[in-house]
């Protein structure tokens, strides 16, 4: 991306020197666990709202999902109303209140501990923990990737160095600043964020000639559809693909629906309602969540839409033809490098420097604590809980950055929908039953969470095309990419196996109601 | 609607901007709401 380095640089640092402010003033402020691992209980509403939504919000959602509005059109949007409806209103209101009351009667420090605590189960905390330490590592390594790639394409530095120069700052203030300094340096990057978007927004309308010339402009560009395309089900950019077509199952089941409410049981998400001292709090954050979410999805997939009518009116292509060497990652930064004012520019990649390290520092911190407290310390060890969990997080930073250097570029987006799916298919029923009975069965939660984490993992390595393809597991024993046929390949496996999951938990309710008056007879008897 | 000739997509936009505002109603809204000590249960 050609633009002003020197003075990219010149922000880029004064930006870096307070976040490691924020960030040493996290230190300053950890003065034991509670702190380090749940940022005292007592984080200030705004802070939880913008830490909430820059963790969740990465830059592989504002480039890499921005990419595909402008590849597949507006229907995008849908994936912003779930956003905002399922992950901040219910997730707040609904799950919010609750794991934050639950959590601080069990005294529970992280969403493994507070699962292991609400059934009484090591356990629960066990397995939770260790889906985190198995599959976060290859979520986290997608986001390193694309922080490395933006960085080195905006400031030419090597790809190697800027991987490690990412991480290494980073981690600098997670390991020893805990979750007060990620949720302080998060809430400046929110900030930042709002506002590149906000222009963003402004200046792409004010560029095509006003809201409703620009979609105009974008509907009136139907019959320009690439025919692989059109044979897909896309109908265009201002319109939703043909019901049931393949592209119509991978916007609905995988961006949608997958990525949508696969958000509702992120570990990382759900600690922070417990890091607030009352529900009054999480009140006055949705008032906050909401605008902030909208500003920054529904930008990034409206402007990703309308780059087609900019690169149209400019180039005379449609904006897959313009991006770089097909790359759909690349048509939000090509789109503002040759439509923004330089200044502009600057603060834009600001803002995605900002959402990668906000999601990552995230990443690292409940890495670090699921493996240091909940994994490694159910193994025997007691007493202070920081020490370790501190070396447990540069253990999987190093986990990560390792797998950075060998997974493939492209995988960024895909790695994003493959972690949400499989937190959602493994916790999300087990997670909702704890919150919300007052005996939660262990039987049924323990029955749930193993049949999602293994239906994800059999519908993604022998069934979804996309990705048993890639795996090549499905091709070495049944010679095929995938063993069954359209359309079932293109269904996303959290469509599968969250229902399952969920049918698991109920049946497994069923079951434990069934055995305890037998229990009980055979007591009295 | 708005230059968009799919409902299916307008309707999205629609309510993507009603469940913006409902957040901001029920924040204002339970401004005060939930103080510690206060709570009801739930």
């Amino acid at each position: 991306m050609a633009v002003d380095t020197g003075l990219f640089v010149v922000i880029t640092l004064v930006y870096l020197v307070i976040v490691i402010g924020l960030g040493y003033l996290g230190y300053r402020r950890t003065k034991g666990d509670d702190d380090y691992m749940v940022a005292g209980r007592k984080i200030h509403p705004v802070v939880l709202a913008l830490s909430y939504g820059a963790t969740f919000i990465s830059t592989s959602a504002i480039i890499g999902f921005g990419g595909v509005a402008a590849q597949l059109g507006m229907g995008m949007i849908w994936l912003t109303v779930l956003n905002i409806g399922l992950g901040i209103f219910i997730a707040f209101v609904v799950f919010g209140k609750r794991t934050r009351k639950i959590g601080s009667k069990l005294r529970a420090v992280t969403f493994p501990d507070l699962m292991g605590k609400c059934y009484g189960s090591p356990f629960m905390q066990y397995a939770a923990g260790l889906v985190i330490v198995l599959g976060m590592p290859l979520y986290t390594a997608a986001i390193l990737i694309g922080g490395a790639q933006f960085i080195t394409s905006t400031l030419q530095i090597p790809y190697n160095t800027s991987l490690i120069a990412f991480a290494a700052i980073v981690a600098l203030y997670v390991v020893l600043g805990g979750l007060i300094a990620v949720m302080y340096t998060d809430a400046l990057q929110g900030a930042i964020m709002f506002v590149g978007m906000t222009i963003l927004l402004v200046l792409t309308y004010i560029q095509l000639g006003g809201v409703i010339e620009a979609h105009n402009a974008l509907a009136a560009m139907s019959d320009l559809v690439p025919q692989a395309l059109a044979a897909g089900g896309m109908t265009g950019w201002a319109s939703m693909p043909a019901l049931g077509s393949s592209i119509w199952l991978t916007m609905v089941t995988t961006l949608v629906l997958g990525v949508g409410i696969g958000v509702l049981a992120q570990p990382q998400l759900v600690v922070r309602f417990m890091t607030v001292r009352d529900s009054r709090a999480l009140n006055r954050a949705v008032l906050v969540g909401g605008p902030f979410i909208l500003m920054m999805t529904g930008v990034a997939f409206t402007v990703g839409a309308l780059t087609n009518v900019y690169f149209y009116r400019t180039k005379g292509m449609i904006a897959l033809a313009a991006a770089t060497e097909g790359n759909v990652d690349t048509i939000i930064p090509n789109f503002i490098n040759a439509s923004m004012p330089d200044l502009f520019v600057v603060i834009f990649m600001l803002a995605l420097l900002a959402a990668a390290m906000s999601t990552l520092s995230s990443l690292f911190h409940v890495m670090g604590t699921s493996l240091g407290f909940d994994v490694m310390r159910r193994a025997g060890s007691k007493g202070a809980m920081m020490r370790p969990i501190q070396v447990a997080t540069v253990a999987m930073i190093v986990v990560s950055v390792i797998l950075a250097f060998v997974m493939p570029g492209s995988i960024i987006a895909r790695a994003t929908a493959m972690f949400m799916g499989l937190c959602a298919s493994a916790f999300l029923p087990a997670y909702a039953h704890a919150m919300y009975s007052s005996k939660p069965s262990l039987l049924a939660a323990k029955l749930s969470l193993v049949a999602g984490a293994v239906t994800w993992f059999l519908w993604t390595a022998f069934v979804h095309v996309k990705e048993s393809a890639a795996l090549g597991l499905s091709n070495l024993i049944f010679g095929v990419p995938a063993i069954l046929p359209a359309p079932w390949q293109d269904v996303d496996p959290l469509v599968i196996a969250l229902p399952l999951s969920l049918v698991v938990l109920l049946a497994g309710l069923a079951l434990d109601r069934h055995r305890a008056p037998l229990e009980e007879s055979a007591g009295a008897a | 609607m708005f230059g968009i000739p799919d409902p299916a997509i307008w309707v999205g936009y629609l309510l993507a901007l009603g469940f913006t505002l409902a957040c901001l109603v029920y924040g204002l809204l339970n401004w005060n709401n939930g103080v510690e000590g206060e709570e009801d249960g739930g």
